[in-house]
């Protein structure tokens, strides 16, 4: 049997890959490396408690925003039920040195009388900050469905100016700054080394509405799993590739899985990390230039990550997360100051069964994969005992961090569990266990969705953008390129 | 650098890593219709130029006037002396 395409790992761009192929009629295998599809949105239960580990909130799934028309071009709406966080405040960010605390709404209109009264002298800054977030999120391929806009100066945007230089020309309020740039951490990225343009993008998905889906990244997960089921996509799970065949026309032909087993088919996209490609792939499918260029690429910052049984969710993470910095810098994002100084997100679950009382609640600093690096080459579970006692440590001091920030939770906590670099890296097969893969950074060239090799296309969070959006608008870039970009976008424009 | 050595860099950087036989590092080469590159070859070629040369070519305007290899070696000379001065 010969498949059109196989799809190379079962993330987000992979599930959507495979199932915006399916439905033009191309016969489709997905191919994952983990036991089951999704496995970082999928979440997990540890007595009893779910938490969301891949699945904070989303932006742009309101009724008729463009998140929404693609969640139905996908199949997935009829499965989900939509949750909007609190329009007043999604997340309530703080600064902690300053005293300085502002909930943070969405919808434009909202964010700027909520800006003009912390800043009521800014009124220009924060309206030309605002109207240029809004017409760079409106001019992007995809965000954007006219095809007119498919040669935008997309990649010139990408460029610069870096969101840090250009809040510096508005603004020298530094409070205002920091307020504009806190949302580098959904991205990763500082605000120094931020193109504006891709900041834009993904904050600006934020600015329109900010939802999550009742029973969160796991719910999210099924949906994908029963449109595969339904548009007869092949899953393989468990099994890793370990090679793409090519033909002698140097384009697929097949894959090879670790057990051995071929598939074969007439292309490939990969939805892996482009590190992780160049493993794949004889060395002649590429030329040094290309090899080079994928190995020099810049990784975002690792993270550590507590997980919290909580009795009660706290007042102030029901439909709002927190995000707090210790000062207004946010230069760096901070991965080498103690621990207890770093920037701090705190996200709760949004249980599928109302009668569920205990909250997964979890909390992420950022943190440099060095950390860890004394133990990377050990097995995850059998990892030496300095590991463990160094993740004991590290467990103990983001817990005191977390209930210095929300009182609530003292005296709340059933038990609580800490991920590092290794755990990211183990979980989601990012080779290097960072937050959101790839940076997107000013002066970096990250890959596209075509290749040199026929037939053999790329996407995934390095190609766009990370998140739940930032993985769908790759999975449409690249099948824009197989379908015919016009077309699939004609597809789409009916559900908007 | 003299000019003689930086056209010599560019010649002996783009051809290895794009795998070009040396004898066709002419001048008067089109990169699309001679030396056979396309437009997803150009953003590599830019990175090889940025790590051959040490500074950041970005969205200068006159790269998109490069039609042949001479043209590359016009503009790395021009973007040194701008650097140096």
């Amino acid at each position: 049997m010969k498949y059109d395409f196989v799809v190379i790992g079962a993330g987000v761009s992979g599930l959507s890959t495979a199932i915006i192929l399916a439905q033009n009629g191309y016969h489709v295998a997905l191919v994952e490396k983990a036991k089951k599809p999704a496995p970082l949105i999928r979440g997990f239960t540890r007595k009893g408690v779910y938490f969301d580990s891949g699945f904070h909130y989303t932006g742009s799934l309101g009724d008729g925003e463009i998140l929404d028309a693609l969640f139905q071009y996908l199949g997935l709406s009829d499965r989900l039920e939509k949750v909007p966080f609190d329009p007043d405040g999604f997340d309530l960010i703080r600064c902690q040195e300053e005293g300085f605390e502002l909930r943070f709404p969405y919808g434009y209109e909202r964010i700027r009388e909520r800006l003009l009264e912390a800043f009521p002298l800014e009124s220009s800054a924060i309206n030309e900050y605002l109207q240029t977030v809004k017409d760079t999120f409106n001019s992007f391929p995809y965000l954007n469905l006219n095809p007119d806009f498919l040669d935008s100066g997309a990649p010139k945007g990408l460029h610069g100016p870096s969101l840090k230089d250009f809040l510096d020309r508005l603004t020298t309020n530094a409070a205002l700054k920091w307020v504009l740039s806190v949302h580098c951490l959904l991205h990763g990225v500082p605000p120094e080394e931020v193109p504006l343009a891709f900041h834009a993008c993904i904050a600006g998905s934020y600015y329109e509405s900010v939802h999550g889906i009742k029973g969160g990244g796991r719910s999210l997960t099924k949906a994908y799993e029963s449109q595969l089921e339904k548009l007869d996509v092949d899953v393989y799970c468990g099994q890793g590739v370990s090679e793409i065949i090519f033909s002698p026309d140097t384009s697929p032909a097949g894959i090879r899985l670790q057990d051995g087993k071929t598939l074969n088919c007439r292309g490939c996209i990969s939805t892996v990390h482009p590190i992780e490609l160049l493993n794949l792939v004889p060395t002649s499918a590429f030329r040094p230039a290309f090899r080079k260029r994928l190995f020099q690429l810049e990784e975002t910052i690792s993270a550590y990550i507590l997980y919290i049984a909580s009795r009660a969710v706290p007042e102030m993470l029901i439909r709002n997360n927190l995000v707090m910095t210790s000062d207004w810098n946010l230069t760096g994002l901070w991965e080498n100051n103690p621990l207890n100084s770093r920037p701090l997100y705190v996200c709760g679950s949004l249980p599928e069964d109302s009668k569920v009382t205990k909250s997964g609640l979890i909390g992420i600093v950022p943190a440099s994969r060095n950390d860890t690096e004394p133990w990377s080459q050990s097995i995850s579970g059998k990892r030496p005992l300095e590991y463990y006692q160094f993740k004991e440590k590290i467990a103990f001091k983001l817990r005191q961090h977390m209930e210095r920030s929300i009182p609530e939770l003292a005296g709340n906590i059933e038990h609580a569990e800490c991920a590092t670099s290794l755990t990211l890296r183990d979980f989601t097969h990012n080779p290097f266990g960072s937050m959101y893969g790839v940076k997107h950074k000013i002066g970096q060239y990250n890959p596209l969705p075509l290749t040199k090799a026929k037939n053999l296309y790329l996407a995934g969070q390095a190609i766009v953008a990370p998140g739940i959006m930032g993985a769908i608008i790759s999975a449409f870039l690249v099948c824009g390129f197989i379908i015919g970009h016009k077309q699939l976008l004609k597809q789409i424009q009916k559900y908007r | 650098m003299t000019d003689q050595e930086i056209i010599g860099l560019i010649n002996t950087s783009l051809a290895e890593e794009f795998e070009l036989s040396s004898d066709s590092m002419k001048p008067e080469a089109l990169i699309f219709d001679d030396l056979e590159l396309d437009s997803l070859d150009i953003v590599d070629m830019v990175v090889v130029l940025e790590n051959a040369f040490q500074f950041k070519i970005r969205e200068d305007d006159s790269i998109q006037k490069i039609r042949a290899l001479g043209d590359i070696h016009d503009f790395v000379i021009n973007k040194k002396k701008e650097l140096n001065n």
